[in-house]
């Protein structure tokens, strides 16, 4: 039969598309960075060029939505972090770090006790003109922590990082898988009313927290709290975020929208801006471009402006007298690692671990991996916070000695590897990530004699291996969400965190973290942060750090007023200040 | 022969639900699911995003549940983004179609010129030309030719462009010359076109060679008829009928979008939506796009058993 004959080839295609499923691609966009801008910097110190040149087309990966309280991936944050803006925002401090300072708040916030209570600047409008009051923060809290919406980020605001009263009650109104629940609207609403946000007049807004929380102004300043027009998500629904639906109200807006992959998004600035500087450039058109080697591409061709681009052409680049000048790579917020499932027998063994992190040549790797890109990392909590304490502190210890490793193995039953198990690596199938895993391999093999087996799948699958704790040894590491040392500990390493999925589980660990955790006195917290890290990068607790990330862009000489920071970028050079962006005077 | 149409096309429903049965449950086999990421999320949120998205409901009650949206028209939303499935595959298809057409429409016109005075001129430097290229046309994956034209013509001479689509968003504006970019349509249409380029030259140069020697050709030269008129009358028209069976999945290919090139040359199209979908478990954007895909495919091949029909008259359909 005809039909039977278009059957097979088509089953086949769905079939051959689902196995490659099972060996694919790219890891999954990588959830967030943080941030948020800077006033008062007058991008005018360069001249700039006159207005019906500025205008200026980004290369980004693709985002999901541009609804900040949906927003899950760095660039879905990249494009919200341009549309709106929070009573906080992060900026650079003089010393080159960052703090979060005022933005739509007028000053600091009156803290009593639990209570913490924000001012809003006077005068402030949405893009189309409406007042922003205290009522579209209140809104834009709750609607983060609404069961409809599920915001993913929402877990800022429960207990752990700044526990608002209610959000994670209200965020868990539908219970687990295991125990499902169906509140009624009356029960969802006197949960949402519970929720410890609220508008006292205009410009007055009470945040009641479960315990204060030194990171207040850090965490209000993220896309979790940006204040959302109840009246436009109202009448659009979740059409809200298409051109001429949205209001925002951060420096730009955005005009134009061609959804899906080789789609773009065009920003313009802002009319009703609050804050000084206003946007110089006129026009920012952001390309979804995936494939990072097009965007280089592109880049040389003339069409991209700032792009992202992949470490193996960092050679090609540093040769060519035009590129490198245009050529900008700072650290970033993201740590790696080799992770450890500790419930497995074999490395649940300290030696075992010490073992493997001391046999790894971390500079040889990143060199001949990843082409110099990142840097070679003993520590986990990245350079550019505050309590960093950098390889000096662990390279000693868990640093590459292939003497002290064989001898590790040894001690730990197992001397020049006999009677080793083979254990198995799960690995991205991607060029970079396989490469990473047969460098693993090797080093392994030469110096302890011992084999592993390497598992390439695609990023879903490898996910999913990680969630469910069912792996041996695991490259993978964290991003921060926002520049404090808290994130890239709590959570991940105490017994139970959520993130924890290598299922370190130590007491002293767990006691240092608890102690940071309440403690707000914030020198003697970031102290108790630190010997929480020592802890764990010392016992190796589920995790042996390998190289710190960093942002590799290209952006033509042409640009002006980007101030690129690895902590508060996401995915573009600066753009936690797109107001600060311009295109020079030629 | 009507009949026959109708028929063929109602078969289009159970072909259609089995494709939609199959993808369904093998989507729902592989690991990992929509929300799942290296940085897990609360159960609680997963739960709400599945309650959002009735993916909490057991298979069998989805799998009918999507069978009824599907009976009424309705692919459903995307996971990125909330976006109508239906819509973006029009909007992708559209795209894609441009480029499958302008590519399809090269690869015929090029592809059997270049059979044609292949077989003519066999052994000559022209067929030797023809040859080679359909050689290096079949040798060449079109990522690697993509890169070399990329990197020679756009790159280094700066005569094309490589970002994004060069024909227009809308249907409207299909007939406006300002709608359309030659400098970026070039490339991607010669990336997709050269395979089946290749393709159809050597099959047509086949065909051609094959028929030439029949003992019709020879009675059409021993009658005095004029050497074009067996040409184009006898020989090409006889050698067309395994070159349209050959076009027909040609035709259906390069409409159907191109992951690679829609990907290097970052052209927002469908085929490369429809690889994304499965990597990223977009459910209803793999439904959809499968579905779509397996609807192309059966009305190419129903386009081309209808085509033999008109190209010989001794296929008659009943």
């Amino acid at each position: 039969m005809r039909a039977a004959k278009w059957l097979l080839p088509l089953g086949t295609l769905v079939v051959l598309l689902l196995v490659a499923a099972a060996c694919g691609e790219d890891e999954e966009g990588t959830p967030t960075a943080t941030g948020t801008p800077k006033p008062g910097v007058s991008p005018t110190a360069e001249a700039q060029a006159p207005p019906e040149q500025q205008e200026i087309i980004v290369q980004s990966a693709q985002p999901e939505f541009y609804d900040p309280h949906r927003s899950n991936f760095e660039q879905d944050i990249a494009i919200a972090r341009m549309l709106w803006r929070g009573l906080y925002q992060l900026e650079l401090t003089a010393e080159g770090g960052v703090q979060a300072v005022p933005a739509m708040a007028a000053g600091e916030p009156t803290v009593n006790g639990n209570v913490y209570t924000v001012k809003l600047k006077p005068g402030l409008k949405w893009s189309d003109g409406v007042p922003l009051t205290a009522k579209d923060f209140e809104y834009g809290i709750k609607r983060e922590c609404d069961p409809a919406v599920a915001g993913p980020y929402q877990y800022l605001f429960w207990a752990g990082i700044l526990e608002i009263v209610g959000c994670e009650a209200y965020g868990g109104a539908l219970g687990t898988a295991d125990e499902p629940k169906t509140p009624t609207d009356a029960e969802l609403q006197a949960l949402r009313d519970a929720v410890g946000v609220k508008a006292i007049d205009d410009t007055t807004l009470e945040v009641t927290l479960a315990a204060p929380k030194t990171t207040f102004t850090t965490v209000m300043s993220l896309w979790a709290a940006f204040p959302a027009r109840q009246d436009v998500i109202e009448q659009y629904g979740d059409k809200w975020t298409d051109p001429g639906n949205i209001v925002t109200n951060g420096p730009m807006i955005l005009t134009g929208l061609t959804a899906g992959a080789g789609g773009q998004v065009v920003l313009e600035p802002n009319p009703n801006w609050a804050l000084e500087p206003k946007p110089a450039l006129r026009k920012i058109t952001v390309k979804f471009i995936d494939d990072l080697e097009a965007a280089f591409r592109a880049f040389q061709t003339g069409e991209l402006d700032i792009t992202n681009i992949p470490a193996p052409e960092i050679p090609t680049i540093k040769a060519d007298a035009n590129l490198s000048k245009q050529f900008i790579q700072v650290g970033a917020g993201r740590i790696w690692s080799v992770e450890m499932q500790m419930k497995d027998e074999v490395l649940s063994k300290y030696e075992v671990r010490l073992a493997l992190s001391r046999a790894i040549d971390r500079e040889t790797l990143v060199k001949v991996v990843y082409n110099d890109a990142y840097l070679p990392a003993t520590y986990w909590m990245v350079q550019g916070l505050s309590g960093f304490q950098g390889n000096a502190a662990f390279e000693d210890i868990i640093g590459y000695d292939p003497e002290a490793a064989k001898k590790a193995l040894a001690d730990a039953g197992y001397p020049n590897g006999e009677g080793f198990p083979t254990l198995k690596i799960t690995v991205t199938d991607r060029p970079d990530r396989k490469a990473e895993g047969e460098f693993l391999q090797k080093a392994w093999k030469e110096v302890l004699g011992i084999d592993v087996e390497i598992e390439a799948v695609d990023a879903k699958t490898r996910s999913q291996t990680f969630n469910s704790m069912n792996f041996d040894l695991f490259p993978g590491g964290w991003q921060i969400d926002y520049p404090d040392p808290e994130n890239v500990l709590i959570g991940l390493f105490d017994t139970g965190g959520g993130n924890n999925k290598y299922e370190c589980s130590d007491p002293d660990i767990d006691a240092k973290l608890a102690a940071a955790g309440t403690e707000t006195d914030n020198a003697k917290r970031i102290q108790d942060l630190q010997e929480a890290e020592t802890l764990i990068v010392t016992k190796l607790c589920g995790v042996a750090p390998i190289w710190q990330g960093a942002f590799l862009y290209l952006a033509d000489s042409k640009m002006g007023g980007m101030k690129p920071n690895g902590q508060i970028d996401a995915a573009m050079p600066g753009n936690w200040c797109p107001e600060c962006w311009f295109v020079k005077a030629q | 022969m009507t009949a026959y149409a109708i028929r063929r096309v109602l078969w289009l429903i159970p072909v259609l639900w089995a494709v939609a049965t199959i993808t369904f449950f093998l989507m729902h086999a592989v690991p990992g699911g929509p929300f799942t990421q290296d940085k897990p999320l609360p159960e609680a949120i997963v739960v709400a995003l599945n309650r959002r998205y009735n993916l909490d409901e057991p298979l069998w009650k989805q799998y009918l549940l999507y069978l009824w949206n599907l009976l009424h028209g309705d692919l459903g939303l995307s996971f990125r983004g909330d976006r109508d499935v239906a819509m973006l595959i029009r909007d992708g298809f559209f795209v894609t179609a441009q480029l499958g057409i302008l590519a399809f429409l090269t690869a015929s016109v090029f592809g059997l010129a270049l059979g044609v005075l292949s077989a003519l001129n066999q052994n000559g430097p022209l067929d030797y030309l023809g040859v080679f290229v359909a050689t290096i046309g079949a040798a060449l994956p079109n990522f690697i030719l993509a890169t070399f034209l990329i990197v020679i013509f756009a790159v280094n001479l700066g005569w094309f462009q490589i970002l994004g689509w060069g024909g227009p968003e809308k249907v409207g504006e299909i007939l406006d010359p300002s709608a359309w970019d030659v400098k970026k349509l070039v490339l991607p249409v010669v990336s997709l076109s050269f395979l089946p380029t290749a393709y159809i030259a050597r099959v047509t140069r086949a065909s051609m060679l094959e028929v030439l020697r029949q003992d019709y050709i020879r009675t059409a030269h021993a009658k005095g008829l004029a050497e074009q008129v067996i040409i184009i009358r006898h020989a090409i028209k006889n050698a067309m009928i395994p070159v349209l069976t050959l076009m027909g999945p040609i035709a259906a290919a390069l409409v159907t979008g191109s992951f690679i090139v829609e990907n290097i040359y970052s052209i927002p199209g469908v085929g490369r939506a429809f690889v994304e979908a499965v990597l990223r478990r977009d459910y209803a954007m793999i439904m959809g796009t499968t579905l779509f895909y397996a609807a192309i495919v059966a009305v190419a091949n129903l386009v081309v058993d209808l085509l033999y029909a008109v190209v010989d008259p001794r296929v008659r359909y009943h």
